[in-house]
């Protein structure tokens, strides 16, 4: 099913652009001891940072693990058993950030608890926690028609992107849904494109990556008129 | 004038557009930024640029510079010196001094500011004389101060608190404080004479003129000759690699500096240097940045082989020219490298000519780490992400205590 590039959305998709700063607590950890004893006491904006807003801070290209607890564990302490473990964990399984950093905790306990060792962090690797601090603006990008909203895409930065595709989902409660399919499903009948763009695994590509897959699913939809704005 | 619409081509319209609407939904702002001193040094070269490009913006901005007389910056390279980790000495006489210094400059600045943004120690102690003179003040610490030596530290936190923020260069950097702290990453213009795209012609004029040829591979290290940049390790790992693989070393520094040791170790390093005509050791005037850029450039390996380091910026200067760089893994340099992505991170000699031998046989890897080193310099520490961290930082400071807000 193709979408006429004209169509207009009853509601025009406004994009908010998000500024990130990381906040160091000023606290480190050099063993995985000390990691899960600092991840009980720190504030929750903590774990959020590091498993979702860190993707802002410095992304590697070639997104590998989905966290920085799992890229930590592989590259700091070069445990590879625990980075898979810690691959895996998802913080959408959970409704809030109390929960996700209980279970988080539980993963890095038990895995403690089998072990005669404690894996230390290699010297100049130690576990910086840090907070951040985001201010979301409502940019004066607006999108009406499907062109218009590819055209935007590409105009907005990546921390839109985030904003609305990462972001949305724990903003909004619930794990497929981002704010970009959660727009086209209610303004555009065209179901395929919103299950493509819910299919994409969030996890393993960068922002960029994910803008040019959202890109290419609209393109399909209305038939290569993604570059046609109104 | 270097205008910042001429830098859409290498960031793209959506990061500058980003700045323009940033600014414009801050409005009116006067900021004023204060160290102490107008050229050299990395704090006058960014702010050299960083300014006049706020202002473009709509951003009013003022740099000031505070002045001191000999005394004042023995004393303050000597904290420079203490925060870095070294035990020094402070008398009674020179703290007091130090502090006499800012109240005298004090007087000469008569603006009203939104944000004051104070740059390392010097001109810190500035707020107890000015407060009332600016909404916001922000200490902006551009110094390794991971391990800082105690008592200057104490001597100075007393006054850092006293800002409403502070910023590091990297989260490691971090102190023990009341107050907000932030991370502005270190970053590179790409249209400096340091940076900016050569012409093979105009690298090969250079190469020509400083008698470098291109007979074989080049590897290279740009540094001054201090023990912490290992210039000695790298002369062992280059002897290790040339038992296998021809290539040449070139070690490029600059002219000796204050630091005592700088002679010593240059010494030694011509010492273990000499009789081998594959090594060349260049020492080049300070401002050479455009010889530096075009050796860069011709270099087909470089490396970084610190023992410690701040953040690394010279790191980043290779890996914007989309060489494959191979850096020790301290401080800055394992934030930005990683190993098989973007480059390698090593921790020997040994590791180093390892991993020299490994990309001198695969060039196309080398290739293939240089270009995604060179898209990581252009998403987190080129100018433009300085610009809009300094822009949004102007929005935090007027919400601390918010993690998250709409505007």
């Amino acid at each position: 099913m193709t979408v006429a590039p004209e169509q207009t959305a009853q509601d025009p998709f406004w994009f908010r652009e998000c500024f990130v700063m990381p906040m160091p607590i000023g606290r480190k950890a050099i063993n995985l001891r000390e990691l899960v004893e600092t991840l009980r006491v720190v504030d929750e904006w903590v774990p959020y940072y590091h498993l979702f807003q860190y993707r802002l801070s410095l992304t590697y290209p070639g997104v590998e693990y989905p966290n920085e607890f799992a890229f930590w564990a592989a590259t700091a302490l070069q445990d590879n058993q625990l980075a898979e473990k810690l691959s895996s964990f998802d913080p959408f399984d959970f409704a809030n950030m109390s929960q996700v950093r209980e279970a988080l905790i539980d993963i890095l306990d038990s895995y403690l608890w089998d072990l005669t060792y404690i894996p230390w962090a290699r010297p100049g690797f130690e576990f910086d926690f840090c907070e951040a601090s985001t201010a979301v603006i409502r940019s004066k990008i607006v999108a009406h028609t499907l062109p218009e909203f590819c055209q935007a895409l590409q105009q907005v930065g990546l921390d839109s992107i985030y904003f609305h595709f990462f972001e949305a989902r724990w903003r909004l409660g619930v794990r497929e849904v981002d704010d970009f399919s959660f727009w086209i499903e209610y303004n555009f009948n065209c179901p395929e494109a919103v299950k493509q763009i819910r299919d994409i695994d969030l996890y393993f590509y960068s922002l960029r990556e994910i803008r040019d897959e959202l890109l290419k699913i609209i393109d399909q939809y209305l038939g290569d008129h993604c570059d046609q704005a109104g | 004038m270097i205008r910042l619409d001429d830098y859409i081509p290498i960031v793209g319209p959506a990061v500058v557009g980003q700045l323009y609407r940033l600014a414009e939904h801050l409005g009116t702002h006067r900021l004023v930024n204060i160290n102490s001193t107008r050229t050299g040094g990395g704090v006058a070269e960014i702010l050299s640029r960083v300014v006049p490009l706020l202002n473009q913006l709509g951003i009013e901005t003022l740099w000031e510079v505070i002045e001191g007389d000999q005394l004042f910056f023995e004393t303050t390279k000597a904290m420079h010196n203490a925060l870095q980790g070294q035990k020094v000495y402070f008398s009674p006489e020179m703290l007091e001094h130090y502090e006499q210094i800012n109240r005298t400059n004090a007087p000469k600045f008569n603006w009203q500011a939104d944000l004051v943004i104070v740059h390392d120690p010097q001109p810190a102690f500035l707020i107890n004389e000015m407060r009332s003179q600016a909404k916001h003040w922000v200490w902006r610490c551009h110094i390794d101060i991971s391990r800082p030596y105690r008592s200057i530290w104490k001597f100075l936190q007393q006054t850092v608190s006293e800002y409403d923020a502070s910023v590091f260069s990297m989260p490691r950097f971090s102190q023990n404080l009341e107050h907000p702290q932030y991370i502005i990453y270190p970053s590179i213009d790409p249209l400096s004479e340091k940076n900016r795209e050569l012409s093979p012609e105009e690298i090969q004029a250079v190469l020509d003129r400083l008698g470098i040829e291109r007979d074989k591979p080049i590897i290279l290290q740009v540094s001054r000759f201090d023990s912490f940049k290992d210039p000695l390790g790298v002369i062992q790992a280059f002897r290790l690699v040339r038992r296998h693989t021809p290539c040449k070393l070139l070690l490029v520094g600059g002219e000796a500096t204050d630091d005592p040791e700088g002679p010593k170790i240059f010494a030694a390093v011509q010492e273990a240097a000499s009789g081998e005509p594959d090594i060349q050791v260049l020492m080049l005037p300070s401002d050479s940045h455009y010889e530096v850029n075009a050796i860069q450039r011709a270099a087909d390996i470089i490396l970084q082989k610190s023992v410690r380091e701040g953040f690394g910026l010279t790191v980043t200067e290779a890996m914007w020219k989309g060489k494959p760089v191979i850096g020790g893994a301290v401080g800055g340099i394992v934030l930005q490298l990683q190993d098989y992505y973007n480059g390698f991170l090593v921790h020997t000699p040994e590791g180093c000519a390892f991993r020299i031998r490994y990309l001198l046989h695969r060039p196309q890897l080398g290739r293939r780490l240089g270009q995604v080193a060179r898209e990581f310099v252009r998403d987190h520490f080129l100018i433009t992400r300085t610009l809009r961290d300094y822009l949004t930082l102007m929005i935090l400071v007027e919400n601390p205590d918010s993690r998250m807000f709409e505007l």
